[in-house]
This record gives C-alpha cells, structure tokens and sequence, in this order.
C-alpha cells in the first residue's frame, strides 16, 4: 500500500517537486515580507496620516522625498571638518589605518575597505551642523541615531567580551561546567517584559536591590533610570544581562571546533593558560567573533522594549532610539510617511552591516 | 590542567554565575512576600532576596482573578503556531534550495539571502496597514504569519541539507523514490536535531515577541503574555503591588524556562550548526 | 432520544432571552482584576472604575462588559492603532484633550440624539463638562470627571516647621515665599519641601504650565508657540530654586515621589485629585510615614489662581453607530451606567461633573473634599490642539533637560519654543 503510494506519486520532476517545496515559503516572504517592504517605501513617500487614511483612503498626498528631508537634513546646513572634531579625529585616524595596514599587507582587501568606509563616514557625518541662523528640521533625529549608536558601541563589546571570557573559562565537558553555562544562558529565554521588569525593580532608588546593597553600606543610591549619567549604563546592563547567552553559546561551538591537539602542540611551547588564550584560541575564532559582533549590531540596533519601558527614552531623550522614535512618530503622532522614512533609514544602515557580514564572512572561507 | 585548578576556576566561576542568577531570585522571592511589606521595603530579610515573610497569595490571586492564564494561553498558541509555520516552510524550501536542481536557483537563493538584510522593525508599519486594509489585526494569524516570511530558518535548514552526503539520496534515487518521498521520508528524518533547534529557537522568539504584538493585538483573546506584562509593569498599575506583578513575571517566565532546561542540548547543538556555518 | 435531548437544549436556549450583548471596553487607569462589584467599597482609581464596569456587566439586563487589556504609557497609541486597524472597542475613555484629535477626524459617534433615550441628561452636566466633551456644536462623549493637581500635604511635617494655621496648611503666595517655606521645612525636619515626578510622567510639566498660567501666559497662542518669554522663565526658576538649594529632589519618578511622599520624606507631593482617596487610606494606616493628611487647593503664587486641569470622559466609536445598532445601544447603556455612578466615580478624589452630584450632600462629605473646593474654579489647560500628545513631550523633554541635565534655561525655553512652533506648523 505504501508502495503504491510511492510509486503513484513518483512521476513528479524534479522542477514540480522544487517548485511544490519552495511554494509556502516564498508565498509568505513576498507576501509580509517583500511586499510590505516595498510599500514601506511607497508610504514613505507620502504625507500620511495613521487614522485619517484609515478613515477616508484618499487623505494621504504624494510629497515625493520632503519626508527625508524634514527627517535628515534642515536649513542652512554645512559642512565643515572640525564641527565634531573627536569623532572626526577618530574617523581620520581609522581611515589611515585602514590604509596602513592594507599597504602593508596585515589587512585583507574587504575588511579594510569596510573599515576605511566606516572610518571616512564618520569622518564626512558628524561634520554636518547648522550654520548661521540654521536649524536641523527634525532635532530628535540624529541625537536618537546617536543614542543608538552609543547603545550598540556599548552594548556590542560588553556582550562579547564577557561570553567570551566566561565561554574559555566553561569550555569543558564536565557536571559542575554545564551547570554553569545554564546558568549564564537562563536569563536570555526570559521576555523582555520580564527583564525590564525585573531591571526597574533592580535599579529603583527606593525598592531596588542595587539600592538596599548600597545602602548597607551606607551609601547614596544612584537614581538609575532618571539620571542622565546612568539611565543609558542601567539599559546597557540590562541587555549585557539578558543576551549574554547566545554569543556566550556560539563561542562554546567555536571553541568545540578547535583542535585539541593545537593546544597540547601549544603546551609543549609553554603555552598555556592566558598565553594559551591569546596564540591559540583568538586567533582560532576569529570567525566566530565576527559572527557574533555582527549578529550582534543588527540585533542591538533594533532595540525598542528595553528603552521604551524602562526610561521611556528618558531623560532628556538620552536613552531615545530609533525604533522607538519610529514607533512614537507612527503611532503616537499618527505621522506614517515620516516614520517609514525613518524605517527605511534603519534598513539601509541594517543592510550595511548585513553586506559587511557577508563579505567578510566570504573573504574567510577563501 | 590540573585537578586542583579545576576546582578554583569552579569555585571562581561560581561567584559571577550566582550574580548572574540574582535578579531572577530576586524577582521569584519578591512574587512571593506580602505587598504591604514590600510597599514599605523590598529587603526584609537577606536584602530581600529571601522570602521572608512568605505568603503564596500573589500566586493565588493571580490564579483566581487574573487575565495572566488568558495571556499565557495565548502565547502558548501563537508560539507553537509560528513554530509549525516555520518548521514547514523552512524545511520544504530548505531542502528545495540545497539539493535540487532547477532554473533560476541562484536567483531564488540571492532572493531570499536578501531578505535577512530587512529587519522587522523595518516593515512593522507597511505591515500593520496591510493586515488593517484586510481587517486581519486581532487574530491569531495576524501575530503569527509575519514572522513565517523571515528566512534565517530556510538558511539555517539548507545549510544542514547542504552537508548531509549525496549518497542517501542517490541510493533512494536508485530505488525509483520520488523527490517528495525522500525529502519525508530520508530527509526530515535526518534533520530532526537542525528542526529541533530552529523549533525551539522560533518558540523562544515567538514567546518574547514584543514590537509587533503591541501594535496588531487589541483585544484580550489576542493578547499575549509579554504584552500583558507591559500593561501591568506602568507607575500607575500600583494597585496590584509588586508583589503580584513579580508573580506574573515567574508565571510569564515558567514555561520558556522549563523548556529550555529540558531541551538546552538542542539549544546549544542549535547555535553549533548555525554558528559554525552560518 | 436524540430528538429529546436536542429538542430540551433548545427550549434551554429560548428560555434565556436571546445572548447577551457584549460590549467590549477600553481604558486605563491600570488594572484592578479582584475590583468586584460593590462600587461603594472599592478604592483607588483602577478598582472603583473596574468595580462599575462589574457593576454594569452584572446589572444591566442583556449586556456583559469586557475590558480589554491595555497599558497606560501605550493606550492612546494602541486606541489609534484600533481605529486604524477597524476594531475599536465598543466605549473606551479617554482625556479632553484628544477630542480634536479623534473627533476632528470623524472617528467619534456623535451623541446628541442618542442621549436622552439611553436615560444620560446632557442638562445635568456642568457647563465645563458639556464643554469637554463638545467639539463643533457636537456631543462626542460622556464626560465623568475633572481631575487637576494639588498640592497633597503631609501635615505634621508642616505643623513641626510652623506652618500650620487653624488646621490649614500655610501655603506659598509668591516663589520667594515658596524658597522661605521648603527651607523652614528643611530646618525642622530635615526632610524635603516638595515632591513631584520631575523626571517621567510630565507632572512637572503641569506645575510649570500652572505658573506660567498665573501670569497670565501660555505655551502657544494660535499658530505661535510661546514659550520663550519671562513668565516662563520666571516660573520654571520657581521650581529650579527648590532644586538648586537642595530642598526638593527632581529625580524622583512617579513611584519614587509617591513612596517619598508617603514615607514622611517631603511636606508636599504634588499630583492629581485621583489619589486623594489613596492617600486618605494610606494616612489611615500606622505603618506609614504619612499620617495626617491634607489635599490643598494648587497655591497662587503668580497673580491670578490657576492648576492643571482636564477631563476623562467614555466615547464611542462612529463605525459602530453606523453599523451596529444593537452594540451601539448597549454600549450607550454602559455609558449611562457609569453616568449614574458618577457619585462613586468621584470618591478617587475626582471633581465630578453633574451639576445633582456636585450638589449632593453625599458628594460634599466625601473625604477632603472641602480642602479642595476653589480647584474647579482655577482648572485650566493648554489651548486644543490635534498634536497635544507631541507638544506635553516637547515641553516634558526640555524642562527634563534643565533639571536633570543642567541645560541652560533659556537654552531649553528656546528649543522648545522652536520645536512645538514645528509641530503647530505641521
């Protein structure tokens, strides 16, 4: 019977049978995927309001790219090299590296163009400022970009610098060790209701432990969420906490693939502990670390729930990011041609890191 | 290295690892003392990371009175329906694009490479006045359909096909099985441990969903259990007390937590697949 | 047998008459999920208003009543996102304030012929309560409070400072008085003048807005924003005084000043009628820093009276007037029952807003409420406009700036001046 059934169905080819596979995905992806993006572009070029279009769909009017311009750009705007001279330095310095180091062969191709790019966008970027009797259109735009950005450059090290030292640290096959890693892996099923819930407790002045530990000894408690020094530290801390675990696991796996032999040819050149860490292990994973900074970015880039309930993007919008300003302008100010706007912004920023992934990802499996 | 060694690396280990723990505990014992007392301190006894006083009411009346088991209900539906959504389109496309063979592949890999490069929260708007145009919003298949469309699960499946030897299939080949057959019968099977780790990963991430919920679920059938929380976290809510908000965080938290306890190996064979190939 | 059976839940099902009509609700306030459903014993805001919810499911003959989960820092957000995606609740509350917003915008039923039959008497309201919820000659809501801030009062730090006369709290007439009072507090007591949250929820804002008001300012004037001038500079250095000379905490969020408030660690919490009910139980009992408790009147400390104000009122949807005319008339008979609980409504603290309940010996002895009694006569709040929400952030943002950041003060009025002149030129 099953045979039959077998061989009743056999006479599909190999292009039907694709074609019959490949058809509930690629239904779904254009449907709310492909689709949806294109028409994010389309609304972005609209002035669209949420409930008047929804009550009469003729309300929205085609304004072609103003949009983007009241979103990023403003009147009298200029350019100059020193308007934001400690970035820009940087910028400089890297992109001088990124030639240095090419010239002198200690770089591949692709990663240094990517780093000579980022260095001279950051070089050209923060050089923009309003000139005399000038204003940016929008002035929540890019201080929220900025804030993002510090959110990621801080987030991103801290996340991998701690699994990675706790993953060489647990990286062996034995009780005590999985109980650990289970231990530094729990917090990231959690939801991030449940984290920010936790964490405003944590960090409250009054009822937080952080708060009862300092008190004990006999200091002030620091007013986390609502001080401008610490509410962006208190959100970095609480994502450190929470997704600590899944680098920390894409670690153990590179660490796995490491050949034990590489450290026992190590040990007989005394290479062992710390040294060990440095000559053998990171050079090892250099891929793995890539992965997870990158992983990493296009996660932390996207953050909303951890802003957005625990300081409202307080205070003085100094924990403000772009997702949430998205969704505030969305739905709070009904403004969808300006939130798209800002949405495609974070793609193309996203598809930036997402090529820079691909590339050097490629570049290694040469 | 040596035995002793080990031991202090343990020992050294576990101070960090409890750290790490301690917000968890805390929330589990504040859920479960007295809301008078914790209007007043949180750190009656041990800073308040032990229940002392203790009382089970939060639980109780959460149980009793609460929208919480509608919520958990919710998630646990929509989790394992996006789960299944993408475990079927995931492993039928996956297996598609890295074992056979037809026009325009390349094209269609590229197609849907490009799709990991838009993040949701990029399409979370378009989206929502799609789904309002169709009156699709408050529904089950509002919250779950969007994510089906990501493909990092067709790409973590292909991958895995992609390794698998060429010469199970030949062999079935050679017998005169059909491409479906073998994709059911060869295929799924081999895959099980790839289709658990991106099952459990999807149900995770489904669970914790935040961003799209809140804007598509309005009504309390629709609700999920992350976004229930929100609403009770707010200065205003302060007439539940922290107790019982705590209790609704363990209960929000249990089941993800139990799952992962019982099926972290997959978990971590999970991130090794996606990981180390991806 | 089958047949009988059948035939028996059938009869079953005549004998109820026809399902009850459910209309579903959405509000905030926050939730009280064991409310019940006596609407006289119930306290605080979320649970007196779940408890006539109750009330009304269980009372009115026909209808259940369902409220829909929805959080207080997302609920106008998740209401638009409602009517936008075409499933609005059935009545839902919201603030005068968004009445332009949502009405102009023809997303509101308008009431007018509706009311009296559903048994709500429209003549009944105050006149500021009719005009609340009217919006071009029209009626688009129930109206069931005005709220405003006061100045809540922990009398015995007050009373060790000196400043209690004939049982009153001896409040500031001018920011000088005001600087001489906190410091007189802090000399006896060692505790703070004045709480308030300064750094979320913008009651900042409203003390601000408040003393600008005194002086007979406003933020915007028509299509010209305000903000940049000596009363608002005048009145935002009222309250930086406190702050520069350490007599007042701007830090503290609404939880925290609150907690402050009721630990005994500052004289005066300044926030809205809906505590005064909560107050009162918490100065009930003996483990609090509160004990003594007084609701005062917002003080004049410019030259005219004035305090924040606005109103919560219960709306319905257009979409359901036009299609759905039995949901429709249930959800009025909701609305007519929250009406008549009005009395109960009031018992948060709320001013309520028909004319038979404000005249109500009932109404009278409710807690505090004579300690109040000149707040309805100095309400006020900013001009109407579509873009509320956005202009209280601006404003809320940059007088977060000056107390927490140290912002230069002229520096921020200037920034938001420009910013809400933006958002009124939209």
């Amino acid at each position: 019977m099953a045979r039959d059934r077998i061989a009743g169905r056999r006479r599909l080819t190999q292009k039907q049978a694709a074609a019959l596979l490949l058809l509930p995905f690629f239904a779904v992806y254009a449907m709310f995927l492909v689709y949806p993006f294109l028409r994010g572009i389309w609304i972005s070029l609209h002035d669209w309001n949420l409930l008047a279009v929804a009550f009469n769909p003729d309300a929205k009017e085609f304004i072609g790219f103003e949009n983007y311009q009241r979103v990023m750009w403003g009147q009298n705007i200029e350019w100059s090299a020193w308007a934001s001279p400690a970035l820009q330095v940087v910028g400089l310095a890297g992109a001088g590296l990124a030639a240095f180091l090419r010239r002198t062969d200690r770089m591949s191709r692709a990663t240094a163009i990517a780093l000579g790019l980022a260095s001279v966008l950051l070089f050209v970027l923060p050089g923009f400022h309003p000139g005399e009797g000038g204003r940016w259109y929008d002035r929540r735009f890019w201080p929220t970009v900025g804030n993002t950005l510090v959110f990621v450059g801080l987030t991103v090290p801290g996340v991998t610098l701690t699994a990675l030292v706790i993953a060489a640290a647990i990286n062996r096959e034995t009780r005590a060790m999985a109980v650990l890693r289970t231990l530094f892996f729990l917090s990231q099923v959690l939801s991030v209701t449940v984290v920010t819930l936790i964490w405003q407790i944590m960090f409250s002045p009054r009822q937080g432990l952080i708060a009862n530990i300092t008190e004990v000894f006999g200091g002030t408690p620091i007013v986390w969420l609502t001080d401008q020094q610490f509410a962006m530290a208190a959100i970095v801390i609480t994502t450190i906490w929470w997704s600590l675990g899944i680098a920390m696991i894409l670690f153990l796996a590179g660490l796995q693939d490491i050949s034990a032999d590489l450290y026992e040819a190590g040990a007989l050149d005394n290479a062992t502990g710390v040294r060990a860490f440095r000559h053998i292990t990171l050079p090892n994973l250099k891929r793995t670390i890539t992965l997870v900074i990158v992983l990493q970015i296009i996660l932390h880039f996207q953050v909303f729930g951890q802003s957005h309930l625990m300081t409202q993007g307080g205070p003085n919008d100094t924990t403000q990011v772009l997702v949430r300003y998205i969704y505030q302008t969305g739905f709070r100010d009904s403004e969808l041609g300006r939130a798209s706007a800002m949405a495609v912004f974070l793609f193309v920023i996203m598809s930036g890191f997402s090529v820079l992934q691909f590339v050097v990802g490629r570049e290694d499996d040469r | 290295m040596n035995t002793r060694g080990y031991y202090w690396l343990v020992v050294a280990l576990s101070v960090p690892a409890f750290l790490w723990l301690v917000p968890t505990l805390w929330m589990v014992s504040l859920s479960f003392q007295p809301n008078e007392v914790l209007a007043r301190t949180t750190s009656t006894t041990a800073l308040g990371l032990l229940p002392i006083p203790f009382t089970a009411e939060n639980y109780g009346a959460l149980f009793t009175f609460g929208q919480t088991p509608w919520w958990f209900l919710n998630s646990v539906i929509v989790a394992l329906g996006m789960t299944l959504g993408v475990l079927l389109v995931s492993t039928t496309a996956g297996y598609a694009l890295a074992r056979l063979d037809f026009p325009f592949k390349r094209a269609l890999i590229l197609a849907a490479l490009a799709g990991l490069m838009v993040p949701e929260q990029a399409v979370f708007i378009p989206l929502y006045t799609m789904f309002a145009d169709f009156g699709w919003h408050n529904s089950y298949h509002a919250l779950i359909l969007p994510r089906m469309a990501v493909p990092i699960g067709v790409f973590l499946m292909m991958q895995f096909f992609k390794a698998i030897p060429d010469d199970i299939e030949e062999a079935a080949r050679l017998e005169g099985v059909g491409w479906l057959q073998i994709f059911w019968y060869v295929m799924l099977p081999l895959a099980r441990p790839a289709m658990m780790t991106l099952a459990i990963l999807t149900f995770l991430y489904a669970w914790n969903d935040y961003l799209w919920p809140l804007v598509s679920a309005q009504k309390r059938e629709f609700f999920t259990i992350t976004l229930g929380l929100a609403s009770i976290q707010s200065n205003f809510a302060q007439s539940e007390g922290l107790g019982r908000v705590m209790a609704s965080g363990v209960i929000a938290s249990l089941p993800v937590v139990l799952l992962f306890l019982i099926f972290q190996r997959y978990v971590v064979q999970a991130m090794t697949v996606g990981g180390s190939k991806g | 047998m089958k047949q009988i059976l059948i035939g028996a839940a059938f009869a079953a099902g005549f004998a109820v008459p026809g399902v009850a009509q459910e209309v579903t609700l959405g509000r905030f306030f926050g939730a009280c999920e064991d409310a019940g459903t006596d609407t006289k014993a119930s306290v605080g805001e979320a649970c007196i208003i779940q408890s006539i919810i109750n009330a009304a499911s269980a009372g009115i003959d026909g209808v259940t009543v369902e409220t829909l989960p929805t959080d207080w820092g997302n609920y106008y957000d998740q209401i638009k996102a409602a009517y936008a995606g075409g499933t609005p609740p059935d009545v839902h509350v919201m603030h005068r304030h968004r009445v332009p917003e949502f009405a102009g915008l023809g997303a509101l039923a308008e009431l007018s012929d509706d009311l009296a039959a559903a048994g709500i008497d429209p003549d009944d309201w105050a006149p500021a309560a009719r005009d609340a919820v009217s919006f071009d000659g029209g009626i688009y809501g129930v109206p069931m409070d005005f709220h405003a801030n006061l100045w809540h009062v922990n009398m015995d730090l007050m009373a060790e400072a000196g400043l209690v006369e004939d049982g009153k709290p001896v409040l500031p007439s001018s920011p000088e008085e005001l600087l001489k009072h906190a410091q007189m507090v802090k000399e006896a007591t060692g505790q703070d003048y004045l709480a308030a949250d300064f750094a979320q929820f913008p009651i900042g804002v409203r003390l601000v807005l408040a003393l600008m008001w005194q002086q007979g300012a406003n933020i915007f004037d028509g299509d010209t924003a305000t903000i940049n001038d000596a009363a608002a500079l005048n009145a935002v250095t009222a309250i930086t005084q406190l702050f520069d000379a350490d007599l007042a905490d701007p830090q503290l969020n609404y939880a925290d000043s609150q907690q402050a408030f009721l630990n005994g660690e500052a004289a005066v919490l300044v926030n809205g009628t809906w505590v005064v009910d909560l107050y009162d139980a918490e100065a009930a009992k003996a483990e609090t820093g509160l004990n003594d408790y007084y609701a005062a009147d917002f003080p004049t400390l410019f030259d005219q009276g004035a305090t924040w104000a606005d109103s919560h009122m219960w709306a319905i949807p257009a979409s359901l007037k036009a299609n759905d005319p039995e949901t429709f008339g249930a959800a009025l008979k909701v609305l007519a029952f929250i009406n008549d609980h009005n009395i109960d409504w009031a018992r948060t603290g709320h001013m309520a807003v028909r004319t038979s309940v404000l005249e109500s010996a009932d109404y009278a002895a409710l807690p505090h409420r004579d300690e109040y009694a000149t707040t309805a006569s100095i309400a006020r709040d900013t001009p109407p406009s579509e873009r509320y929400g956005a202009i209280q952030d601006v404003l809320n943002r940059e007088l977060q700036a000056i107390w927490l950041t140290d912002k230069p003060v002229e520096t921020a009025l200037a920034d938001a001046e420009a910013e809400v002149q933006d958002l009124l030129d939209r």
